[in-house]
């Protein structure tokens, strides 16, 4: 009976978040799914009506073989992503750790700075700051000693490289602090031990190391995981904003998306391709988390 | 007491969640006085003139003049809401025919009448007109302009002809230093040489005309001016080639100007040159930037709104707009103006708006910019097939004009 009371309170202490998380997340969500459809566009704006799915027999004619490109180019781009930035993240945080390391605080500072700027900023910094052909600080350099300047966000392959290397600097940071958090957590006794039955540094990472900072990290790697599959800003901003295209054609799913979608004004399709594409993720979800399940189960 | 605290959290976190969804404020309408907000995106310097112009309707009418980064996304969100909306908005007139379709446009005959309308320009009228309505009281036009430093090209070698400027550009452009540059891959920019060819990005009634005949030949025939242009093609970049003294001369708006003069550039002002295939100068697009009035305000604030807009009529807010930032005013009684007449930039949009086309309003033109876009950057940057690629965009425009119904 108590069980039950203490239940009860608890829901009802948690009922304004939840009603916050219902307004904020849940809500938007079940009024994008209804508007796709109906057939609200710029014609049909107040006296739009529903259409059934109509809208997603449009939507999936979208699938075609631009977006199967674009979803192949999105999972590599996470994968090579997520890879690099745990892998650095992992290597910077570790040197942070160096024991007696002096004016540690100091980097800590500088580390995080990129997570101070807005992301926008830093995006159009880089891309008239670093990559400009003209003016960018890249070219100076190889100019200086010698070399053509290059377009570096023309052919694919570069633009892919430079949207990388912008998606690293704004991402790093979170990164690295919850790694340095992680670290930081290890009792320093396991290390003692293993150092005195002769463990290498590499021995003391493998079994010391990560499997202790795994189950600290991994929520915060399935975010980011999650952030960086769902990236517009940067390739967006950085070769396709409209009256700044640099020559490269890469895209994400969203950014196909939006190029075949959302610029019509029709807010039904659009909205169908948005349920679409969040079905796409949720799976990804399941699958992800699906997998540790098994493990920790086994 | 820890609970207590709770409860009083947990409320506050509720109330302000709440508290959007709720009504804002009443209108301010306090000893009478009647607020009008109207959005805009405009330069200080246009937004003061016409801030010092509208309080001269105090008190019995205050103006608020602000400013919106995303305005047409806003108004997208809130122009049926008369809680959120403003009650007008300065902007081009390109966006009309989405606004009317939106049905958050009042007509702006509705109050000011046909005949009053008859003192601007003909063009900027035709500009705001939208199947057969008009929605906009234009204030000023902008063409793109020929500009030139005349530290690098003298009065008599500006290019009359666009072979003559290709010739230029042939004998200048080296070492770090461009004949000439522009946005060539913006199709605002890339619309003078397509209009010179009389082909079309968008027509009128809202046609794809990316495949025309006369599209295709413009595209291939600018194409050998972008070989001597730099590769970037951004707004940043063009203007700044220019500002540093790297481009001898450059296709670009008026509001370039105040900026190149303060890098103490000698800056001349021309007519676009003749296109020698065509005989047509480079015909840029004309916007026309003038206030509209939402359904909401001509219904509930009639009275104040035409108060408004009467003052904004008056042709000395066009000379005063002239003389603060180049704006070429659309009231034709400026014209009788010495200042105005004297004005080499203002005059020179004039002439130029002679053979601009005014850009199209219907909707369809949202998604002409991205698809046009990714056309010039196809043959321009990535070195495509002209006649291909413009057959595909045209296809995509269909499809994607298709898509907004």
């Amino acid at each position: 009976m108590k069980k039950g009371k203490n239940t009860l309170f608890a829901y009802a202490w948690s009922a304004p978040s939840l009603f916050l998380i219902l307004m904020i997340v849940i809500f938007p969500i079940l009024y994008t799914a209804y508007i796709s459809m109906t057939n609200m566009n710029v014609y049909h704006w107040n006296n739009y009506e529903f259409i059934g799915l109509e809208n997603y027999k449009d939507a999936l004619l979208v699938l075609d073989n631009g977006f199967i490109t674009a979803l192949f180019f999105t999972v590599l781009w996470t994968i090579v992503n997520m890879v690099l930035q745990v892998a650095i993240a992992f290597l910077l945080a570790t040197l942070l750790n160096i024991r007696k390391l002096k004016l540690r605080n100091v980097y800590k500072t500088l580390l995080i700075f990129p997570w101070a700027m807005p992301g926008y900023v830093s995006i159009l910094l880089w891309k008239t700051g670093m990559f400009n052909s003209q003016f960018g600080l890249l070219n100076q350099w190889l100019q200086k000693v010698g070399f053509e300047p290059v377009r570096w966000l023309n052919s694919n392959g570069m633009a892919f490289i430079c949207c990388t290397v912008v998606n690293l600097w704004l991402a790093l940071p979170f990164m690295i602090t919850i790694i340095d958090g992680a670290l930081q957590s290890i009792d320093k006794s396991y290390y003692e031990s293993a150092m005195l039955d002769g463990a290498t540094w590499l021995e003391r990472t493998r079994y010391i190391t990560l499997p202790m900072i795994k189950p600290i990290i991994a929520p915060s790697v399935i975010i980011t995981t999650f952030t960086t599959f769902k990236q517009f800003d940067i390739i967006y901003l950085l070769t396709q904003q409209v009256g700044a295209k640099t020559g490269a054609e890469i895209h994400t799913i969203l950014t196909y998306a939006y190029e075949k979608a959302f610029i019509t004004n029709n807010y039904g399709y659009s909205s169908a391709v948005s349920i679409i594409i969040f079905i796409m993720l949720i799976v990804f979800s399941s699958v992800s988390n699906a997998e540790p399940k098994k493990r920790g189960n086994n | 007491m820890r609970r207590v605290l709770s409860v009083i959290l947990a409320a506050t976190l509720a109330i302000g969640a709440l508290s959007g969804c709720g009504k804002q404020s009443e209108e301010m309408e306090e000893n009478g006085t009647v607020t009008i907000t109207i959005w805009h995106d405009k330069e200080d310097a246009v937004a003061e003139v016409l801030q010092t112009k509208l309080e001269t309707l105090e008190p019995e009418i205050h103006v608020v003049l602000e400013k919106k980064s995303d305005l047409t996304e806003s108004l997208k969100m809130v122009g049926n809401d008369p809680k959120a909306a403003p009650d007008m908005y300065l902007f081009a007139h390109d966006k009309i025919g989405v606004y009317a379709e939106m049905e958050i446009l009042s007509p702006i005959t509705d109050i000011i009448s046909e005949q009053e309308l008859e003192q601007y320009v003909e063009s900027t009228v035709e500009a705001a007109t939208y199947k057969d309505t008009v929605y906009q009281l234009p204030i000023y036009y902008e063409t793109l302009l020929f500009m030139y430093n005349r530290l690098y090209m003298s009065d008599e070698e500006v290019p009359k002809t666009t072979e003559e400027l290709y010739a230029y550009m042939q004998e200048n452009t080296n070492g770090g230093h461009y004949g000439f540059v522009e946005q060539h891959s913006t199709p605002y920019y890339a619309a003078g040489w397509i209009n010179g060819f009389e082909g079309s990005i968008l027509s009128a009634d809202g046609t794809a005309g990316l495949d025309k005949p006369e599209t295709i030949a413009a595209l291939e025939y600018h194409k050998k001016f972008v070989e001597l242009m730099p590769g970037e093609t951004e707004y940043a970049t063009v203007n700044t080639l220019f500002k540093e003294k790297m481009a001898h001369s450059t296709i670009a708006g008026p509001w370039l100007i105040p900026t190149v003069r303060e890098s103490g550039i000698d800056v001349g002002i021309a007519a676009m040159p003749v296109i020698d295939e065509t005989g047509i100068p480079i015909s840029p697009y004309m916007g026309v930037q003038g206030v509209h009035v939402l359904k909401n305000a001509a219904e509930n604030k009639h009275e104040a709104v035409e108060k408004v807009l009467r003052l904004l009529m008056e042709p000395d807010i066009g000379l005063e707009l002239a003389q603060a930032s180049g704006c070429a005013p659309a009231n034709k009684a400026c014209y009788e103006m010495d200042e105005v007449l004297s004005d080499e930039v203002v005059m020179a949009m004039k002439e130029t708006a002679e053979y601009a086309v005014p850009m199209p309003n219907v909707p369809e033109m949202d998604v002409m910019w991205t698809v046009a876009g990714n056309l010039l950057t196809d043959i321009n940057m990535s070195d495509k097939d002209v006649t291909l690629s413009a057959q595909e965009a045209q296809q995509e425009a269909e499809k994607l004009i298709e898509s907004m119904r």
